[in-house]
């Protein structure tokens, strides 16, 4: 039976042409990384936009890829970036500032009342604020890998174990408060 | 089951990292890959389009003069160079030169082609071992 190739491999052989090679790699992670653009943005057009803008980049930078670095990583952190870039937009174009909440929805107790355990995490996590979703966002994508975390999000390591423990926190609260309202 | 049981910290994070991914639109991948690894080759690569312009232009240029009427000035231009590459090419000793200057060149590249790559990878090497 023939190993899968790693990322690094894949990305050696994209270099030397193999096209099928890079398609392995978006097979691998363009659901991943639309979920970090979906979870970041609220927004499916703009989440598309924003998927195939990071695979487009990350294809035309592949050779300033390191090798020892993991492709996961560089390619959520080039997705963070383009996130970041839309929302800043966003901003701009709004013309005040954006709300810690990037969306709009209303809170947990005006949610829909019966969700099931994933639905209803997955309402609490939107329900966070920008900085502790993306935490929790990565988290979900990376596991317990803060060190990958903190270099997608170019934060110190403390910062995303605070961040990430401040999440939990809220999303015990949020959770609690929509079992109350459920009950 | 209490909230505290069911949200502690380790099935909290259970529960996180068990959660689905979100589904992609339809046409997502396929559009990513027609944008990367399968687009498509353009059909003229930079230096094919710079010696079309170039001609393009020569062509333009070409044009322009005859409909102005310097059409005769050109056709005079072009016989006075003709008229003087006949005459170099029909000089013995001009061609002469010619045929020994390629026969030399010949002979360097035979004799000779590949020592500046052997010498630059040997230099290389000396730097490399410094």
């Amino acid at each position: 039976m023939r190993a899968e190739p790693s990322d690094g491999d894949l990305v050696t052989m994209t270099l030397r042409g193999n096209s099928e090679a890079f398609a392995t790699l978006v097979e691998r992670y363009d659901r991943a990384v639309y979920h970090l653009a979906y979870r970041t943005l609220h927004d499916v057009e703009e989440a598309r936009d924003a998927t195939q803008e990071a695979f487009f980049k990350a294809f035309r930078s592949l050779r300033t890829f390191k090798p020892e670095a993991k492709f996961s990583t560089w390619i959520f952190a080039i997705t963070y970036h383009a996130c970041c870039d839309r929302l800043s937009r966003r901003k701009h174009y709004s013309g005040d500032e954006l709300p810690e909440r990037a969306d709009p929805t209303p809170g947990p107790e005006q949610r829909v009342i019966a969700l099931d355990e994933a639905s209803r995490l997955r309402a609490a996590i939107d329900a966070l604020p920008e900085k502790y979703r993306t935490v929790v966002t990565l988290f979900h994508l990376q596991g317990r890998q803060y060190e990958e975390i903190a270099t997608v999000l170019g934060l110190p390591m403390g910062t995303v174990k605070t961040h990430l423990f401040r999440a939990k926190e809220q999303l015990r609260r949020l959770l609690g408060e929509m079992e109350v309202t459920e009950s | 089951m209490n909230m505290d049981d069911r949200y502690g910290a380790d099935a909290l994070e259970r529960a996180i990292l068990e959660l689905p991914l979100e589904e992609t639109p339809e046409g997502l991948r396929a559009s990513i890959l027609m944008a990367t690894a399968y687009r498509p080759a353009p059909a003229f690569s930079f230096f094919e389009l710079a010696v079309v312009g170039s001609l393009g232009a020569v062509a333009l240029w070409l044009i322009v003069l005859l409909v102005m009427g310097g059409g005769s000035l050109f056709v005079h231009t072009l016989a006075t160079i003709g008229a003087g590459l006949s005459r170099a090419l029909s000089n013995p000793a001009i061609l002469a030169w010619i045929a020994a200057g390629g026969a030399t060149a010949l002979w360097v590249s035979l004799f000779t082609g590949s020592q500046p790559a052997v010498a630059a990878s040997r230099r290389s090497e000396r730097r490399a071992g410094r």
